[in-house]
């Protein structure tokens, strides 16, 4: 910690606090994100092992790069790029305007880099704009991998997984239904979550409640079948809860406005059937890359400008007050 | 991916000497260092060989046998990953520094968390014979300090992947006819080899294709078609670098350098050690528990967090508290 000194907090997460800070030897500003330790029966927490694990393993101008890492008092703190921005801002601040073409070079941005997660064997589990952040030169990376873990690579290993991952409107169905068998397609689901909401403005199902937001996604996507979900009626918790019959939405209405092939690429993200969501790479080759406008080149991407985030706060302080509930309530807890 | 891993680019090493040269080094530095603070009262000291010989004989006989009687059983990649980390922490440390028997089982504790398979401390320790709760205390103690000594590097990269990879192209490319019978002769050799340094010398797919093709010459079978023409395209000069990997390999796992420990000189050497480890990561020294008692008393911190601040303040620059020595006898 001797090696940089603290300018100020940028924002409190799920395990610790984000701190401004400063490298003494360069005076390049970092993030310093401290991760509390409490419980300590068990030794050094699983979640701090993971963050080092995967950030050591991945190198993508798209993913956030871990600088250093050190134990400090009672916990543990990991140094990051300090990021002025973030997807969440960019959709939020009502002066940046969020063109087409800028969509187009966040989404390309987000599936590169979400790609190189996937081919290194890593699921991040909670990707959602907020998680998404945005640097001084406007490249977006993937960051906030604390829930983030390596697959099983056992050759019989059907291990399962935690079902108690993803915030809620970006939680893929069969999350929703008690999955613990899943794969890293929880992570495409909420990657179409994220693009519909940058045309939106808002979350494609904006859920108040497990139940609720199961039942959105059923309303717009239509009662799960055999033929688009198949296996669904024999997850967990898919007995212990029904709902009325509806028809599929169509995307024109869900997404009104927005280009037909956007559309069409939300689809194929946005899907039950975990196994048909269309992978990263398959992704970057669809049809939307290549139709009208032009994502923007790199080079000339907005710059966020230094405290971007911090104004973003102000102006919709209780939109950022609900963005930062999270609930991770089982199913079964809200239902029995 | 092991091209890009910091397993390739800092725990790789070009031969033996290169190993024998830093063993050697932490040996000396030991050495030097607990003269200068015993002056005329140090004790006789181990040399780099005895070092080595009590190492093996720690891997041979409780490492493998807490791993192989592990409950629930651990999955191999735990067991690799281990290894690996023991062998890594002694080459930078001397036996003398931190005991061998803290160590092992502190590695074998981080690689269930590295590799994900999520044991409590209760349900580990409940492996380990003894008093299970000072067990407990010792792993937690120095986990950050193995953390810090592997310098983070928590990714290992093991043979098992590209055995699996090897075994489907076989299926699908040689005239071998049946290749899951080769698994015993894999693992039979994978497991020889967690008592060499290999893993420390060759990449995990050189150890994978040397395991199948010490299997296959077991089972009377020749792959060397598929190795000279199907996978190498015939290029000779990867071709001799290969078989010049694998041979050695497998000369690294015969029986007579494989370890054969001798009770008597064993003894003698632990009696030693005893004698002249540091105090100062010996949890039953007086000059250890003062410590202990002081971290305790300090009103700062809270309850919960006593053991985690103790241990991070106990190290004193990068080094941290190792606590006494954990029954060698093994349960179940």
């Amino acid at each position: 910690m001797d090696n940089y000194s603290v300018l100020g907090r940028i924002g409190e997460g799920a395990h610790g606090s984000v701190l401004l800070g400063k490298r003494k030897s360069d005076d390049k500003e970092v993030a310093l994100k401290k991760i509390s330790v409490k419980k300590i029966e068990d030794g050094i927490p699983t979640a701090i092992i993971r963050e080092i694990k995967t950030m050591q393993v991945l190198h993508s101008p798209y993913v956030m790069r871990l600088l250093d890492h050190f134990p400090k008092g009672t916990g543990f703190v990991l140094v990051f790029d300090y990021m002025p921005s973030g997807l969440w801002e960019m959709i939020h601040d009502v002066d940046s305007s969020l063109t087409e073409s800028l969509i187009k070079s966040y989404m390309k941005m987000l599936l590169k880099g979400l790609d190189h997660l996937h081919k290194n064997g890593i699921m991040h589990r909670d990707l959602k704009p907020a998680n998404l952040l945005i640097g001084f030169d406007g490249i977006l990376k993937i960051g906030d991998f604390g829930q983030a873990r390596t697959m099983w690579k056992d050759k019989n290993g059907k291990r399962p997984y935690t079902q108690q991952v993803a915030t809620r409107w970006y939680r893929a169905p069969e999350l929703l239904y008690g999955a613990r068998l899943y794969t890293e397609a929880i992570d495409l689901w909420a990657v179409g979550c994220t693009f519909a909401e940058m045309f939106l403005k808002r979350p494609l199902f904006q859920g108040e409640t497990d139940i609720d937001q199961l039942a959105l996604v059923i309303k717009c996507l239509g009662t799960p079948t055999d033929e688009n979900w198949p296996g669904h009626a024999q997850l967990p918790d898919f007995n212990k809860i029904s709902f009325a019959t509806s028809k599929p939405e169509s995307w024109d209405v869900l997404l009104p406005g927005v280009p037909s092939s956007a559309q069409n690429l939300t689809k194929e993200l946005v899907k039950y059937d975990s196994s048909r969501r269309i992978k990263p790479h398959e992704a970057l080759n669809h049809k939307y890359f290549f139709s009208p406008p032009k994502e923007i080149p790199e080079r000339d991407l907005p710059r966020p400008h230094h405290d971007h985030r911090t104004e973003i706060k102000i102006k919709e302080l209780d939109g950022a007050n609900f963005h930062m509930f999270q609930d991770f309530n089982l199913l079964l807890d809200s239902v029995l | 991916m092991f091209p890009t891993s910091s397993q390739r680019k800092h725990w790789m090493f070009k031969n033996e000497d290169e190993l024998q040269t830093l063993r050697v080094q932490a040996n000396q530095n030991y050495i030097e260092s607990y003269q200068d603070r015993l002056g005329p009262s140090a004790q006789p000291t181990l040399n780099a060989e005895d070092e080595k010989t009590l190492l093996k004989y720690y891997e041979h006989t409780m490492m493998r046998d807490l791993c192989k009687k592990f409950q629930p059983p651990m999955p191999k990649a735990v067991i690799g990953t281990a290894f690996n980390y023991f062998k890594r922490f002694y080459l930078n440390n001397s036996v003398m520094d931190y005991h061998p028997k803290e160590i092992l089982v502190t590695c074998v504790y981080l690689a269930c968390k590295v590799e994900e398979f999520n044991v409590s401390i209760t349900q580990f320790v409940s492996n380990i014979k003894g008093d299970q709760k000072k067990a407990a205390d010792i792993i937690i103690n120095n986990e950050l300090l193995l953390m810090q000594q592997l310098n983070y590097h928590l990714t290992v990269h093991n043979p098992f992947r590209p055995i699996e990879g090897f075994l489907v192209d076989i299926k699908v490319r040689s005239r071998l006819a049946n290749a899951e019978k080769l698994r015993s002769g894999i693992d039979e050799l994978i497991e020889k080899l967690y008592l060499t340094d290999a893993c420390l010398l060759y990449s995990p797919s050189q150890i994978a294709l040397a395991a199948i093709l010490h299997s296959a010459s077991k089972n009377q079978e020749n792959l060397d078609s598929y190795v000279t023409q199907t996978l190498l395209g015939g290029d000779p000069t990867r071709l001799t670098d290969l078989i010049e990997a694998v041979r050695k390999i497998r000369i690294m796992s015969k029986p007579s350098d494989v370890f054969q420990p001798n009770r008597d000189l064993i003894k003698a050497l632990e009696k030693k050690l005893d004698a002249c480890r540091n105090e100062e990561n010996n949890p039953d020294s007086q000059i250890y528990k003062e410590r202990m008692n002081e971290l305790l008393e300090d009103p700062d911190e809270r309850p919960s967090a006593r053991k985690f601040a103790k241990a991070r303040r106990s190290m004193g620059g990068d080094k941290m508290t190792g606590v006494s020595a954990i029954d060698p006898n093994l349960s179940p």
